[in-house]
């Protein structure tokens, strides 16, 4: 049967034809490339080539970035993206959100003409892939106390230090690495063959195992003095791409729900218990009501705050409570999905667990639940709460 | 030089179709499609055109709602798009005129379609336009290619894989094809959004859409499958044997 995205509120009546055409592109591809093959990929913890190859060829990387090749979308068409591609599996959404979000969008706003000229066009296609170096194994929620460190040694700058959770590390051709220059965060590009660098994969995950997370390891790292980003200094940098990413994932959220929704919904109908459909007891419906209730709000904070990011009217505090909104509500989702088809649920022949598993990364990366909480809780209060300093 | 692309917006393959009043209630249809063996046509058009063999052109005939399947054509790379816009049902008669005349007018001389429509499933609009317009017809083709000024079509035959060799102007239905179809871009969806559509009504073309020789007097649900009968037990062995014999008949 045709996949049904539940839309409730017809959000699809708030879309351009032009928004409407990629989102079928992309669920289209996802049918045809992703749904079969994800529980295989899962299994044997990969990304297959082809996916990376086939989201180069639908031209959907780096989405609502301008010139060098890049599409130029909206914000919308962005969230869209995101929104199908996460239906299909979280690790295939974190592909493109770091190639997009965190290694061009850096590039793109903060780095020099020729870094643009020199990465952008080959990003778009997918022919380059990028990742972005911020988290350390000592250093998460609290970036701003990094240890990996650049030294200027005149005619090269010289990187030490380690990076940890780097989803595309050990596929990328380039890094975006956030090292600390005389105290002060800047960002490096460092490219694979740079002598001193290594990008070993991560093993062991539960979660996001179609994707690749790993280690950045810097040890006496040479790079050119042409590699720094000239025009961003401090914490503004990564989180400016955290924003972008942070977005795209509010909608990525609503995928996975919606997947998880539809696959509990159709469960109840066919599954009969008692000699009659499980959809028709009280507490079933009570579930896929609460379900329905919380995607439609979830798209619908998803879509005011695309148009805000496309108008410009945009705060980072808005975009916070985006992401922790819509992925709490995925993950209960995926749990209840799971209650739904029973023992069943547990199988990879539905898609439940599956995201459920990755919901728990996607909760914890850009901003742990707890971090967003506080952003909000700064916001309103005027007192940060994140440390005990004053 | 260049190919006329017929194409039909039908319900999706997959689309739940509920019948409401003894009519199929198009509203309750979630989602249009171009029916798939058009989509094959399309495909092969278009790596025709990449061959140098000139412009696509792609024709649809049908309601507002049937512009989609242009511009989809037009993300894949469809040059010029004509929408007969008809909100009338017709019959088969009335479609081949409608969409000859179309073609006509674009003067082109290989025309490639699907050899069945999805959901009507009659197969008589390829056969029908080429008897309209004096072209020829190969039927249930997987591929063309054009050289030298001829056509080569190859098709599944009895007993092996056929090759038609066609001179002259010709219409070509197409089966499943060897291609893969391509999927559309970014760029693709961008630069359609540019391409204007020309929308005629069928009195531009000269023929009305009125008093169409079929009528449907009302749809209704095929009768629902009947649940198996269970056996359990090498007991049941005689008594399976009689209903395999007696009532499926395949003994």
């Amino acid at each position: 049967m045709a996949y049904e995205a539940l839309d409730f509120y017809d959000i699809d009546s708030l879309l351009t034809e032009e928004e409407r055409m990629v989102r079928d592109m992309v669920r289209d591809w996802v049918e045809d490339r992703v749904l079969p093959n994800i529980e295989d990929a899962c299994r044997d913890g990969v990304f297959p080539d082809e996916w990376r190859v086939e989201i180069g060829e639908m031209g959907i990387l780096g989405a609502p970035l301008k010139g060098y090749g890049c599409p130029g979308l909206s914000y919308i068409a962005y969230g869209l993206i995101c929104q199908e591609l996460e239906r299909g599996d979280s690790g295939v959404r974190s592909f493109a959100s770091v190639q997009g979000s965190l290694a061009m969008y850096p590039i793109w706003d903060f780095g020099s003409e020729e870094q643009k000229e020199k990465y952008l066009p080959g990003m778009a296609k997918g022919e380059l892939v990028g990742c972005f170096g911020l988290t350390e194994p000592d250093y998460g929620s609290n970036p701003g106390d990094m240890i990996t460190r650049a030294e200027d040694k005149g005619d090269h700058f010289l990187l030490n230090g380690a990076k940890m959770w780097i989803t595309n590390g050990t596929i990328a051709d380039l890094a975006v690495v956030w090292a600390k220059l005389e105290g002060e965060i800047r960002g490096f590009i460092v490219e694979k063959g740079d002598e001193g660098f290594s990008a070993p994969e991560m093993k062991g995950k539960h979660s996001l195992k179609a994707s690749v997370t790993s280690e950045l390891v810097f040890q006496d790292c040479k790079i050119p003095k042409d590699r720094i980003l000239p025009s961003v200094k401090g914490l503004r940098g990564p989180f400016s791409c955290l924003n972008n990413a942070r977005y795209g994932i509010s909608w990525g959220a609503v995928g996975a729900a919606q997947s998880c929704f539809n696959s509990a919904r159709e469960y109840a109908l066919s599954r009969i218990q008692f000699g009659h459909p499980i959809a028709s007891f009280q507490l079933v419906q009570n579930k896929l009501s609460w379900m329905l209730r919380e995607i439609t709000k979830g798209q619908l904070l998803a879509f005011h705050i695309g148009k805000k990011k496309d108008d410009g009217s945009w705060i980072p505090e808005q975009i916070s409570l985006a992401k922790m909104n819509n992925v709490d509500m995925a993950l209960e989702i995926a749990r209840m999905s799971r209650d739904i088809h029973g023992a069943n649920g547990i199988l990879d022949e539905y898609p439940v667990m599956r995201h459920m598993a990755n919901l728990e990364s996607v909760k914890t990366y850009e901003g742990t639940h707890d971090i967003h909480n506080l952003i909000l809780g700064r916001h309103i209060t005027g007192i940060q709460s994140f440390t005990r300093e004053p | 030089m260049g190919v006329a692309v017929l194409l039909k917006q039908v319900p999706d393959t997959t689309a739940k179709i509920s019948i409401s009043g003894g009519r199929v209630d198009e509203g309750s249809i979630t989602k249009w499609s171009i029916s798939p063996y058009d989509e094959y046509a399309l495909e092969n058009a278009i790596q025709l055109k990449e061959a140098g063999f000139g412009d696509v052109v792609a024709i649809t005939c049908g309601p507002a709602r049937a512009a989609k399947c242009l511009t989809e054509a037009a993300a894949v790379g469809a040059d010029r798009l004509i929408h007969i816009l008809t909100d009338s049902y017709l019959d088969s008669i009335q479609v081949q005129s409608l969409l000859s005349a179309a073609v006509k007018e674009t003067g082109f001389e290989v025309v490639m379609c699907g050899k069945q429509a999805a959901d009507t499933n009659s197969g008589s609009t390829g056969p029908g336009l080429a008897s309209t317009l004096g072209f020829s017809c190969v039927g249930g083709v997987t591929g063309v290619s054009i050289d030298g000024g001829l056509a080569y079509a190859t098709r599944l035959g009895p007993s092996g894989l056929e090759k038609v060799e066609v001179g002259g102007p010709c219409v070509f239905t197409f089966d499943k094809g060897d291609s893969e179809l391509r999927r559309p871009n970014v760029r693709g969806i961008m630069m359609a959004k540019k391409k204007p559509i020309d929308s005629l009504l069928p009195n531009d073309l000269g023929i009305g859409d009125s008093n169409s020789m079929v009528v449907i007097k009302d749809h209704s649900s095929p009768p629902e499958k009947q649940p198996g009968q269970k056996f359990v037990g090498s007991e049941s062995v005689p008594e399976v044997v009689e209903k395999l014999r007696g009532e499926a008949n395949v003994i």
